[in-house]
């Protein structure tokens, strides 16, 4: 089978929250816009059956109702959809090369939307129960457990909030914490009103050993971390939230990544890389919600239009010329400026292009074609550079003497 | 390697599955199966238990309601 190449101003790579309106906003831009989502479009959003704090929705909302509503309206702006996995992305020239297994998708902007998944214990038989009895999320699962017993693993927030949401349907809900007796890593207020309530009770000190069961989970088996000892318990369904991971295995090498794997970026969503940015639950932030991840799509869409904008710049007023002078210099500088009306001078003299490109409000330009420091003067013929030199130190053309 | 077509339009699920199972069974390792439906529990279940295979996985939307999911047969 041969790969295909097709060519694309944007490649938004994930089909949640963030991504579809990163999209919405690049196919509204009317960029030539594709998203890619692995499996189904909606994202994490769909795992929720009651969002309350997005604005808009006073009554409330179901999570994949609202994100069929999203769908619809990024794809009213003529992005294209792909459903598969990306394998990988790598610099080709100033774009960059998405691959799926059966095409190389070639973007000018990329757009990592990727979210994260549930921590798993890694315990014996966890992916065999999965979904038949090992969840992950209270609000959806709850219903199905009403009068039975159920087991939570986890003492954070996460685990302790949903543990009390779920004493409204379960007739038991038992928490296994790793923590001495009395420690919770979640607030004061939910560790106190847990403590409280009859029908949550605490096991101490314990971890998952195994999970057991037929077609469906019967028990589990704790293990005591300070004794060893298995404490088997039967349960009805088992609640997982030790924590979330971020799905950035392929952009280990090639973005930066804080401590826990979660994406850099600064405000403007921009990475470590030029042309590629990141929103959503992916990226190192405080809060991971419907409405963060918006707001982050937004100014990912907003910033890949503009990068896109420059990029063309590049291509139009250098790359595609003879010859031409390019000036990376900082306007707010006194020095630079006297040195570009020198080097107005110099071009008109030597009877060649000068392009002046200004980094005082983004070095983008800069970065991407690889120009030293503001002030600097590099020489192009053709596309390719030729000469080049700082001016910082030394300001004098006579690097370029014998060349021009 | 070859590619091959499975036309599942009109057929309702698991006979989709069941289809993509067999067909998959006598293929070669980098073979290509792309299945053809429009029935949407197919569109879940056919994808989901390829995935689960460890084969490379694709969905396409070829007109309204109608797909065609490519597996490549990895393993």
């Amino acid at each position: 089978m041969e790969k295909k190449r097709e060519n694309y101003d944007v490649v938004v790579i994930g089909g949640g929250a963030g991504g579809m309106t990163s999209a919405l906003y690049a196919g509204r831009a009317r960029l030539k816009t594709l998203l890619i989502e692995k499996s189904l479009i909606g994202g994490l959003a769909t795992y929720t059956s009651e969002i309350e704090n997005y604005p808009g929705f006073p009554e409330g909302i179901d999570g994949t109702e609202l994100m069929k509503l999203f769908d619809k309206q990024f794809r009213k702006f003529g992005v294209d959809v792909k459903l598969t996995d990306v394998k990988s992305v790598e610099k080709e020239g100033s774009a960059w090369k998405v691959s799926t297994f059966r095409t190389d998708y070639i973007a000018k902007a990329v757009i990592v939307s990727t979210g994260g998944r549930p921590r798993m214990t890694g315990a014996e038989n966890e992916e065999t129960f999965r979904d038949k009895g090992i969840s992950f999320c209270a609000t959806c699962d709850a219903a199905r457990y009403t009068g039975k017993k159920v087991l939570v693993i986890g003492s954070g927030d996460a685990a302790i909030e949903e543990g009390m949401f779920l004493t409204r349907f379960c007739s038991e809900v038992w928490v296994s914490v790793v923590h001495d007796e009395g420690i919770m890593d979640a607030n004061e207020v939910a560790r106190e009103k847990a403590l409280k309530n009859e029908k949550m009770h605490f096991i101490w000190n314990t971890g998952v050993d195994s999970y057991e069961g037929d077609e469906i989970l019967r028990r589990v088996n704790l293990k005591n971390l300070k004794t060893g000892e298995i404490i088997p318990v039967d349960v009805d369904g088992c609640f997982l939230f030790i924590g979330y991971l971020p799905n950035t295995k392929i952009f280990e090498n090639l973005l930066e990544l804080d401590s826990r794997g979660y994406i850099v970026t600064n405000e403007n969503m921009e990475t470590s890389q030029v042309g590629i940015f990141a929103a959503g639950d992916v990226r190192s932030k405080a809060l991971r919600q419907v409405s963060t991840a918006v707001g982050d799509g937004a100014v990912a869409g907003y910033m890949a239009e503009r990068y896109i904008a420059e990029v063309e710049v590049i291509e139009n007023d250098i790359l595609n010329k003879d010859r031409t002078l390019v000036y990376f210099y900082n306007a707010s500088e006194n020095e630079d400026r006297t040195l570009l009306t020198r080097l107005e001078l110099f071009s008109k003299e030597k009877g060649v292009d000068l392009t002046v490109i200004d980094c005082y409000k983004s070095d983008k330009i800069r970065k991407v074609l690889g120009g030293a420091e503001t002030p600097s003067l590099s020489y192009y013929e053709k596309g390719k550079v030729v000469a080049e030199s700082s001016l910082r130190e030394k300001s004098d053309f006579s690097f370029l003497e014998g060349i021009i | 390697m070859a590619e091959q077509y499975l036309d599942c339009l009109g057929e309702a699920c698991p006979v989709p599955l069941v289809k993509t199972q067999n067909a998959i069974k006598d293929m070669a390792v980098g073979d290509v199966l792309v299945v053809g439906i429009d029935h949407t529990c197919a569109m879940k279940n056919v994808p989901d238990w390829a995935r689960g295979q460890g084969y490379n996985v694709e969905i396409e939307e070829v007109g309204e309601g109608e797909w065609e999911v490519v597996i490549e047969k990895t393993c």
